[in-house]
C-alpha cells in the first residue's frame, strides 16, 4: 500500500524567522497575505539571540563602564566591588528573552501562523518542514528564502572551543577573559575589542592585512588614537597558522611581517567569514541562481530567477546586517502583495559601538575625490561642542563632505559620543540629496551633539562659530 | 597605497580602452598629472592622479578594455612611503588581502551611484512606472524634483494611455485600429550628457538672443580668388579669424562670470569651440589659441577637429578650454535660431545659410548680394543689448571687408 503525501496549502511561507523574515510576515500579513513562517530554531534568529542584540549588551555595559570616572567628577558615589561577568549574562538572557517574546506576539497578534522545523524544498512549488520524526509538506503560492548565514572558520584555526570563540559565543563566554586576542577588522571585531578592554581585559587585535581601518581616513586616525591611549595593541599583517586551547589559556602561532611568532592569551576572537543557508534548503535542484559561493542570486524586488521565490538578509549578496536584511523583507512582502518597492542600500549606514561609537554614510573623502572634481570638507572636533563639555565625552568629530560645484553632501562620519543616534540624520540627508543649505538651515537643539553635524556643515564655508581656523 | 580607478568620465560611459600610459612604476607623479589615456566610444581622455606620490605598480595592460570600476594601477602617496622598504618582496599579497577586506565590509560603497531625489519622489516615479534615472532634473545638481518626475510624466501620458488600452483592444480584436507601441531610444551616453549640459546653461544664464545679417558677396569673391590661386580655404576660418580680432576688441564675449567670487574673468586665450554636428549627437571641438594663428592654419586645423569629432577621434584636449563657441549650421540651411550658450562662456554664435538675395548697394542700385544672418546668444547678467549689436558689427565689418583681415595678419 501506498502511503499518500498530505500536502497542506499555503499562500506565503517564509523560511526563517530572524529579523528579515519576521519583519516579511509581519509586512505581508499587514497587507492581507495569510502567511506562515518557518523557524527552525529560535525565533529572531541570529541577530537577536546571537548577533547585534547580545553585542550590545555587551557594548553598553562596556560604555557605562567607561563613564564611571566621570560619575565620580560629577558627585554620584562610586560603585564598590569588580564588573561581574555572569551577571550580564544574565541579563543579555533576560533582554534577549523579552525580545523574543515580543516578536512572538507580533507574529500572533498579525495572525502570522510560526512553524517550528527545518525546511527545505521538495518541489519548485513545495516546502518541506522536518520536525523530529514529523515531515509535512506545504505547497505554497510564494516563497521568501530568509534562512541567514553561519560562521566560517578562517584558515589556521581548525576547531573553537571555551577559549577559542566565535562571534555567536563570545557574548557568552564563561570566564572573564584577562588578555583576549582579537582576530578580524570589521566592525565586530572592533566592538568586541573595544568593549572587553572597556571591561577590564588586555586586548590585542591581530589583522590578516597591512591596510587601515576602512573608514574615513579622519575617523581611521582618530581611531587609532584612542585605541593608542587605551593600550590596545593592534598587529598587522598577522596571519594566524594555528591556534590552540590550553587548561589556562590560547596558543597562537602566527605568521607576522615575515616572522612566525607564538602569542598567549587567555581567549581568542574570530571574527572569521560567513557562507549562507543554502545547502540545507536543497534549492540546487531548481531554477534558483546562485554566486559559486552559496548567495542566492535576486532581483531589485528580492525575486529570485524562480519567480514564485524570494530571498532577503544573508542569504542573498550584499554586506551581512540586519539593517539590510529588515529592509529587504519589507519590500519582498510588499513586492508580494503587489505594491512598487525598490531597496536602495547606497546610503546603508556602517555602525560600529566603540567607545565612543562610529557611525558613517556616504562618500569617505579619499572616495569623494576619486569621483567629484572639488570638494569641499569639514570635520568639527567635539571638543568644541557644549553638551560634549558637560558629559565629559569630548573626543572624536563630525566630518561633512560635499561637492564644491553642486552643494551636494556627499558623505558625514563621525567618531564621537551620539554617532549611533545621530547616524539617521546623516542618512536622511543623504537620501534627500541635501545641499549645505538644506543641512544648514534647520534649527538644532542647544546644547546636543546635534549642534556638531551643524557645525561641521557650517565649516564647510568656513561659518562654524564654535571652531578657530 | 592609492587605487587609481578607470572613473566615469563624464558621458555615462560603462568601459574604456587602455591606450597608453604616460607613466610606469616607479615614477613620481603630482596631484592630477595625466596618468592615462584611455578610449571611450566617443573620445580619448586622461586620467589624472588623485594625489602626489610615486606609481607602484600597473594593474591592466595599455590595450585592454575594461569596465568603470576596474583597478588600473596603484600610486604609493606621499608621506605613506616609509612603510614601504620594510617589505619589500611581496608588495603583491599585502595589499590584495587589504583589498578583500575591505570589499567584505563595505561592499556597497563601490557602487555609491546616488540616486539624487528624495524618497517620496522617487516613490511617485516607482508608482507610475518610470525610471527616475530617466527624469531630466531641473537642477543643475542633478537632483530630480517631484515637479520634474510630473513634467515627465505629462509628455509621456500620451503613450502611456496607449499602452494601458492595449489589453483591452486585444479582448476585442476586430475593434477599429490597433494602436502602435512608440519605439523607444535609449537616452543615455552622449545624448543625456548634452541634455544636461543644455539644462545647465538655460537655467543658469539669462540668454538673450539678438539677429543681424551680413553681407558675404566680398568674402566669397575672396574665396573664389583664393581658389583660384590653388588655395581652399574654409568660411568657418575666415569666421574664427574675425571674431578673434573682435573678440580682442570686446574682451566681455570671450569671458567666464564666476558668481561665486563676485568676478567676470576676461580669458587671455582664445580658444574657439566649434560645434560640430556628430551621427551621436552634438560635439564642441575646440581650435585653441586662434589668435596666434594665420587664416590657413586654422583652415587645417577646423578640417581636422571636423573629421576626428566625425570618426570619435577627438582627444579630450581637443573637447576642453573653449572660451567662445560658435555654430556653423548654415550649409545645413535655416535663417535663423535661438541658440543655448557652452556654459560657462558668455556668449555663442550661429551662423545661418548664405542666400543670393536683391540688395541696395552705396549708389542705391539694386545688384545680387550673398547674405548670411548671425544669431548671437549672449549671457545678459555680463553683457547688454548695445556691447553686443557693437560686437557683431565689428564682425561683419570684418567680413564684408575681407581685405581688413590682412592688416590683422600674424
Amino acid at each position: 500500500m501506498v502511503v499518500g503525501e498530505i500536502s497542506q496549502e499555503r499562500d506565503l511561507v517564509i523560511i526563517g524567522g530572524g529579523p528579515g523574515g519576521y519583519s516579511a510576515a509581519v509586512r505581508a500579513a499587514q497587507l492581507g497575505l495569510s502567511v506562515t513562517l518557518i523557524e527552525r530554531d529560535k525565533l529572531g534568529g541570529v541577530c537577536l539571540n546571537k548577533g547585534c542584540i547580545p553585542s550590545k549588551v555587551f557594548t553598553y555595559a562596556a560604555k557605562k563602564k567607561a563613564e564611571m570616572s566621570h560619575l565620580q567628577q560629577i558627585g554620584l558615589p562610586a560603585v564598590e566591588g569588580t564588573f561581574q561577568l555572569d551577571q550580564l549574562i544574565a541579563y543579555k538572557s533576560k533582554v534577549t528573552e523579552q525580545l523574543r517574546k515580543g516578536v512572538e506576539a507580533l507574529c500572533k497578534a498579525n495572525k502570522v501562523e510560526v512553524i517550528q522545523g527545518k525546511a527545505g524544498f521538495t518541489a519548485e512549488n513545495k516546502i518541506g518542514v522536518e520536525y523530529g520524526h514529523q515531515f509535512d509538506v506545504y505547497v505554497f503560492k510564494q516563497a521568501i528564502i530568509a534562512s541567514g548565514s553561519s560562521p566560517v572558520l578562517p584558515g589556521g584555526i581548525t576547531e573553537t572551543g571555551k577559549r577559542i570563540l566565535l562571534s555567536h559565543n563570545i557574548f557568552s563566554v564563561e570566564e572573564m577573559p584577562t588578555h583576549l586576542l582579537v582576530y578580524g577588522s570589521s566592525y565586530i571585531s572592533l566592538e568586541v575589542a573595544s568593549s572587553f578592554h572597556a571591561l577590564g581585559a588586555k586586548v590585542t587585535v591581530l589583522w590578516e592585512g597591512a591596510a587601515d581601518f576602512s573608514f574615513d581616513e579622519s575617523v581611521n586616525k582618530e581611531l587609532a588614537r584612542l585605541f593608542k591611549k587605551k593600550k590596545i595593541k593592534l598587529i598587522k599583517q598577522a596571519a594566524i597558522q594555528s591556534a590552540e586551547e590550553t587548561a589556562a589559556g590560547v596558543h597562537v602561532t602566527l605568521q607576522a611581517g615575515g616572522k612566525e611568532e607564538v602569542l598567549e592569551g587567555s581567549h581568542l576572537f574570530v571574527e572569521g567569514s560567513r557562507l549562507p543557508n543554502t545547502k540545507e534548503l536543497g534549492i540546487g535542484r531548481f531554477a534558483i541562481e546562485q554566486t559559486e559561493k552559496g548567495f542566492i542570486r535576486v532581483n531589485k524586488d528580492m525575486q529570485t530567477s524562480l519567480p514564485s521565490v524570494y530571498a532577503i538578509g544573508d542569504v542573498t549578496e550584499g554586506p551581512l546586517l540586519a539593517v539590510k536584511a529588515i529592509k529587504q523583507g519589507k519590500a519582498a512582502a510588499e513586492a508580494i502583495a503587489g505594491e512598487r518597492t525598490e531597496v536602495d542600500l547606497t546610503c546603508i549606514p556602517t555602525i560600529v559601538h566603540t567607545i565612543p561609537p562610529i557611525a558613517s554614510v556616504g562618500l569617505t573623502e579619499q572616495e569623494a575625490r576619486e569621483r567629484v572634481g572639488g570638494v569641499r570638507t569639514s570635520k568639527f572636533n567635539l571638543g568644541g561642542n557644549g553638551y560634549a563639555a558637560i558629559t565629559g565625552k569630548r573626543d572624536g568629530f563630525v566630518k561633512v563632505i560635499s561637492d564644491a560645484s553642486t552643494d551636494l553632501i556627499l558623505g558625514i562620519h563621525m567618531i564621537g559620543e551620539g554617532a549611533v543616534e545621530l547616524s539617521s540624520h546623516f542618512v536622511q540627508l543623504l537620501e534627500m540629496a541635501a545641499k549645505e543649505e538644506d543641512a544648514k538651515f534647520p534649527l538644532y537643539a542647544h546644547p546636543s551633539y546635534n549642534e556638531g553635524l551643524l557645525e561641521a556643515v557650517e565649516g564647510l564655508v568656513g561659518q562654524a562659530v564654535h571652531a578657530v581656523t | 597605497m592609492l587605487e587609481v580607478k578607470l572613473h566615469d568620465i563624464g558621458e555615462g560611459m560603462t568601459e574604456g580602452e587602455i591606450l597608453h600610459y604616460l607613466v610606469k612604476p616607479g615614477d613620481e607623479v603630482k596631484t592630477d598629472q595625466p596618468l592615462v589615456e584611455v578610449q571611450t566610444d566617443k573620445m580619448v581622455a586622461e586620467l589624472p592622479s588623485p594625489a602626489a606620490g610615486i606609481v607602484k605598480e600597473i594593474i591592466v595592460e595599455a590595450g585592454t578594455t575594461v569596465q568603470v570600476g576596474t583597478t588600473l594601477l596603484y600610486i604609493e602617496a606621499e608621506g605613506s612611503a616609509q612603510a614601504a622598504p620594510e617589505q619589500p618582496k611581496q608588495p603583491e599579497e599585502p595589499s590584495t588581502a587589504p583589498v578583500a577586506e575591505k570589499q567584505e565590509s563595505r561592499p556597497f560603497v563601490s557602487s555609491f551611484n546616488r540616486v539624487l531625489a528624495t524618497p517620496y519622489t522617487r516613490k511617485i516615479a516607482r508608482d507610475h512606472n518610470i525610471d527616475i534615472e530617466q527624469v531630466l532634473p531641473s537642477d543643475p545638481s542633478g537632483r530630480v524634483t517631484e515637479e520634474d518626475v510630473y513634467r515627465f510624466l505629462e509628455q509621456k501620458e500620451a503613450p502611456a494611455v496607449a499602452v494601458a488600452e492595449k489589453p483591452a483592444a486585444s479582448t476585442a480584436p476586430a475593434a477599429s485600429q490597433p494602436t502602435e507601441a512608440p519605439e523607444e531610444i535609449p537616452f543615455r551616453g552622449l545624448r543625456r550628457q548634452i541634455a544636461k549640459k543644455m539644462t545647465k546653461s538655460l537655467y543658469t544664464i539669462p540668454h538673450v538672443t539678438h539677429f543681424d545679417e551680413v553681407n558675404m558677396t566680398n568674402l566669397m569673391k575672396l574665396r573664389e580668388e583664393l581658389k583660384g590661386a590653388g588655395q581652399s580655404v574654409s568660411v568657418t576660418a575666415f569666421f574664427v579669424k574675425a571674431l578673434v580680432i573682435a573678440l580682442k576688441d570686446f574682451p566681455i564675449f570671450n569671458a567666464e562670470l564666476d558668481e561665486e567670487n563676485e568676478k567676470i574673468l576676461l580669458k587671455k586665450n582664445y580658444n574657439i569651440g566649434l560645434a560640430v554636428d556628430t551621427e551621436d549627437g552634438l560635439i564642441v571641438a575646440v581650435v585653441h589659441d586662434a589668435d596666434k594663428k594665420s587664416i590657413k592654419e586654422l583652415h587645417q586645423d577646423i578640417k581636422r577637429l571636423n573629421e576626428q569629432a566625425r570618426a570619435g577621434q577627438l582627444s579630450s584636449k581637443d573637447m576642453k578650454g573653449s572660451t567662445f563657441t560658435i555654430s556653423n549650421v548654415g550649409p545645413l540651411g535655416s535663417t535663423g535660431a535661438t541658440p543655448i550658450i557652452n556654459y560657462p562662456e558668455t556668449a555663442l554664435i550661429a551662423f545661418h545659410k548664405t542666400k543670393k538675395v536683391p540688395i541696395v548697394n552705396e549708389q542705391d542700385e539694386i545688384v545680387i548680394g550673398h547674405m548670411m544672418n548671425l544669431s548671437m546668444s549672449f549671457d545678459h547678467r555680463v553683457a547688454d543689448g548695445g556691447t553686443a549689436v557693437a560686437f557683431t558689427n565689428r564682425f561683419a565689418g570684418l567680413i564684408e571687408q575681407p581685405n581688413t583681415l590682412m592688416l590683422e595678419m600674424i
